[in-house]
């Protein structure tokens, strides 16, 4: 129940950063950190699958609400929420594992957590410059977006991260 | 039966990715009317109250820049005035009627809400149905066009900025009125393309770009851009870049501009050409 609380407020408090604060930077039209995605990341390491995607749907879901963009961000939230198993077990140490965990820099090391974040980010990023564009026309030009702002979204994320585990 | 829900619970996360991502894409291909879902009218007030007390606390910072612009228009009003004043009369009859003869009515609202980012921008102001704002309003700022209102709630209204990939404005070459198509191609906030103009027209760079006044939406005259002399072609026209003169970084005050007898002129052309 505690768990609940409190991953509802950190959702709570995610959704409000970005729709405040992140929603309204971007530098030179490249960079666009979505800083939302890290309530998919620290969720829980044994969470089931499907309410995984569920609740990645949602997250996306209440960003597309409230930025008037119908579904963008919830089909990269979905994806995002379909690879992070896979980004979680890209080198996870076995003794580490505890299924109640939430995964962070400060449990599983800088390196591991840069890595997973770097995953999961660079696929939702992926999937929300090309969907919001709609086509492959200046691929380069979006795929250039991709990976400045997968870089800034990261940046972000470990830092808030950061406090989060000095607390 | 049995093995297919065998293959249902195998496969059960696969299955739900596939439903949530149709999902998706079906809300996506059918936003195009999403501005009138009650579900979206409702956040849009929410999100309005939110982008309303963050306007007003950083608004503060451009009051200097906002003046400037003021004391220009306020001079450019001046002059036109002056213009107006010397024209001599040539009718002997007072005509009372002060809607005669006015054909567009303005408002003056305030940004509270924007972005240059995306694909397809949109910007929120803090005007709504109750202020008198319709849907399909043309919106300008002092420097130029910025975009046209689509949807609206009581306090607030939503317009799809000239920086999205679906606008289209028809616009003219100052100089020789030719006509094109003028659209953004979603890559620099600060240029749009002029399409649709004849090979033999002479453009040169730095001729002004305004509005042709043939769509209902903005009077012929209001000016877009200029001409940054980069220009393609192909087919049997030339696409011309042009520098636009709003800059969508810095939007504040900005002008509604509603068409009073669009209804008259929308029911002429439909009768007539069917």
């Amino acid at each position: 129940m505690n768990g609940i609380l409190r991953y509802s407020v950190g959702f709570f408090i995610l959704i409000v950063l970005q729709l405040l604060i992140f929603n309204n930077i971007e530098f030179s039209g490249y960079i666009n950190p979505y800083i939302y995605v890290m309530f998919i990341l620290i969720l829980p390491v044994a969470i089931p699958s499907w309410v995984l995607l569920l609740l990645s749907f949602m997250t996306g879901f209440v960003i597309d609400l409230f930025s008037g963009t119908m579904g963008v961000h919830a089909f990269a939230t979905v994806m995002a929420g379909f690879v992070r198993p896979w980004a979680l077990s890209l080198n996870i140490s076995a003794e580490a594992a505890e299924p109640e965990m939430s995964p962070s820099s400060y449990r599983n090391g800088l390196r591991w957590f840069l890595i997973y974040t770097i995953a999961v980010v660079m696929v939702h990023h992926l999937a929300l410059f090309f969907v919001e564009h709609f086509s492959f026309r200046s691929f380069g030009h979006t795929l250039l977006r991709v990976i400045l702002s997968t870089a800034a979204t990261t940046f972000f994320i470990v830092l808030f991260d950061f406090i989060r585990s000095r607390r | 039966m049995r093995s297919l829900l065998n293959f249902l619970l195998r496969y059960k996360t696969l299955i739900l990715f596939l439903i949530l991502e149709a999902v998706a894409l079906v809300m996506i291909s059918s936003s195009h009317n999403y501005h009138q879902t009650v579900l979206y009218g409702a956040a849009r007030n929410i999100s309005g109250f939110f982008a309303r007390g963050l306007e007003k606390s950083t608004s503060y910072f451009r009051l200097r820049q906002v003046n400037d612009e003021l004391v220009a228009e306020n001079l450019e009003l001046k002059r036109r005035l002056e213009a107006a004043a010397s024209v001599p009369k040539e009718t002997f009859v007072e005509v009372s009627d002060t809607v005669s003869g006015i054909n567009y009515t303005y408002l003056n609202a305030r940004v509270i809400n924007n972005s240059v980012n995306k694909q397809k921008n949109f910007f929120t102001l803090d005007m709504g149905s109750r202020h008198g704002v319709s849907n399909g309003m043309g919106v300008a700022s002092q420097a130029g066009v910025v975009g046209v209102v689509v949807g609206v709630s009581r306090n607030y209204s939503v317009a799809m900025s000239l920086l999205n990939t679906e606008f289209r404005l028809s616009a003219s070459i100052a100089r020789n009125d030719y006509f094109g198509s003028l659209a953004w191609d979603g890559l620099n906030y600060r240029y749009a393309r002029l399409s649709e103009i004849p090979h033999h027209v002479a453009a040169n760079e730095g001729d002004t770009i305004v509005t042709s006044g043939y769509s209902e939406i903005f009077p012929a005259g209001i000016m877009v851009g200029v001409l940054s002399g980069e220009q393609r072609r192909g087919g049997d026209f030339v696409t011309l870049k042009v520098l636009l003169s709003a800059d969508f970084k810095k939007l504040t005050n900005v002008y509604l501009i509603g068409n009073l007898t669009k209804d008259e002129r929308n029911n002429l052309e439909t009768g007539v050409v069917r």
